[in-house]
């Protein structure tokens, strides 16, 4: 028997079943999410839920798609340990030939995995108070993280479909670091088997994915070195299960696996590119992003009643009312009367979530609403027929005032 | 030193190239190796007296991939 199957003592049935209960429990923590911000926030934890987000956002999107991007760089430190492990488990076995066979050390590659993931860790939160110092001096407007989601989101489809391996001219969209670089890392390598994964962990910072790209523009956005350090560390620390899981089984199973792995992978870096785009797109109030579209195609089925609340009263007629929740705006399509300014009443009430960041792309209006209370926006008079889209600053929920 | 390309129509990520860079170290006779995934391709350039090219090919064979000369 050869030391590649000896040591193979998990099942590897089991640790693929494994592998997608995890994804499961990832993808109905992020379905949940929204929920979870309600139960777990107080008045005084918007920084905490925040940070919940960035290491939700880490747990279900982040690994895999960091995954992607720097999976190669993890496989190479992990090859040369790897091969090392089996050579001494070969060496092992040789040596006790004959006597009653007692378990041999089995090929670890989840020590170097843990300090590829621990250096990264350290990297990340230390580039995330960079950039939150960096952030202090600078503003992203909406409309120019919408450019970036956007961009990012071509980056992630470009990536999905050279896993997918549609077209050779997709293989540029894989990033090869320089020469230098990679020359450095192997004589690195042939280093202690410490060291190698530490480095290259580190070396991530480099080659960052789109959501951990998405993730920078946030802890730039946060304009404060600790919360740009806390947002980076939160979101880092989040990938590490996914990425760890799916590292593992990579390099512990057989290629033939491995190939599903990447098909698995590359499925959901395309549900995420697409989503990334889609919200980059409402970002900047385009009629092309899918809820408007959908809006567009059946107004009847989203537009709902604004007067069921008793908040409704309080306002005067004529007047818009928008209830900012943790899961969206209701109702999600209004109805003002053309050519006229109109005021509409932003009301949240204990709302933690990405829709207190209101954009309307385009009046480039943009305001972080306080979590309980009412901020009244005046719109100018907009011609007959016209829509004017609103969102959160994430891209995330959406809705519509239609002008009639 | 002479220099030849090899086409490796399975490499998959920018890894590929980097792990078959790594025969720099093993292979007797070796200058340099530069691959590319955007290319799936791998230029060599070694000694004749000391490294043919099936040894090339088997040594890449043993990094898992099927190495064509062009």
């Amino acid at each position: 028997m050869s030391p590649r199957k000896q040591s193979q003592i998990f099942d590897p049935v089991i640790l693929v079943t494994l592998g997608i209960v995890l994804v499961t429990v990832a993808i109905l923590l992020a379905v949940f999410q929204s929920d979870s911000n309600a139960v777990s926030v107080s008045n005084n934890s918007g920084i905490m839920s925040q940070l919940i987000v960035a290491f939700i956002t880490g747990l279900t999107t982040g690994g895999l798609s960091c995954l992607a991007v720097q999976g190669g760089l993890l496989a190479s430190s992990l090859a040369h340990q790897i091969e090392q492990d089996y050579v001494e488990h070969a060496a092992h076995h040789k040596r006790h030939r004959g006597k009653k066979s007692q378990p041999g050390p089995r090929s670890n590659s989840s020590l170097p995995i843990l300090l590829f993931l621990v250096a990264k860790i350290v990297a990340y939160t230390l580039l995330g108070a960079l950039l939150g110092l960096l952030g202090s001096y600078l503003t992203l407007s909406p409309a120019t993280r919408a450019i970036l989601m956007i961009l990012i989101g071509v980056f992630m489809l470009g990536n999905a479909l050279r896993m997918f391996n549609v077209h050779p001219i997709f293989r540029y969209f894989s990033i090869e670091p320089p020469k230098f670089i990679t020359r450095y890392i192997r004589r690195t390598a042939k280093g202690t088997d410490t060291f190698t994964p530490l480095f290259l962990g580190a070396l991530t910072v480099f080659i960052p994915c789109g959501v951990t790209q998405a993730m920078m523009a946030a802890a730039l956005g946060t304009s404060s070195m600790a919360m740009g350090a806390a947002l980076m560390f939160a979101f880092t620390l989040g990938t590490g299960p996914v990425f760890f899981i799916v590292a593992y089984l990579t390099t512990e199973l057989g290629s033939r696996l491995e190939k599903f792995f990447m098909r698995f992978v590359a499925a959901l870096v395309l549900i995420l590119g697409l989503v990334t785009v889609n919200s980059g797109l409402n970002l900047i109030g385009s009629p092309l992003a899918f809820s408007n579209l959908i809006r567009g195609l059946f107004p009847s089925q989203s537009a709902s009643a604004a007067g069921n609340t008793p908040s409704r009263a309080e306002i005067p007629e004529g007047e818009l009312v928008l209830y900012v929740q943790n899961g969206g705006y209701f109702p999600q399509t209004l109805k003002a009367a053309a050519n006229e300014s109109v005021t509409l009443n932003l009301i949240t009430d204990q709302t933690y979530s990405c829709t207190r960041d209101f954009v309307i792309p385009a009046l480039d209006y943009y305001e972080l609403l306080p979590d309980t209370g009412t901020v009244q926006v005046t719109i100018p008079a907009q011609k007959q027929g016209s829509r004017l889209f609103f969102t959160c600053s994430m891209g995330m929920y959406t809705g519509m005032i239609v002008f009639e | 030193m002479i220099k030849k390309t090899f086409k490796i129509p399975d490499m998959t990520c920018s890894n590929c190239a980097m792990k078959l860079e790594s025969l720099e170290d093993v292979l007797d006779g070796v200058k340099e190796i530069n691959a590319s995934y955007h290319k799936l391709q791998m230029v060599i350039e070694y000694d004749e007296s000391k490294l043919t090219d099936r040894q090339i090919i088997a040594a890449v064979k043993k990094k898992g991939y099927q190495a064509i000369l062009s």
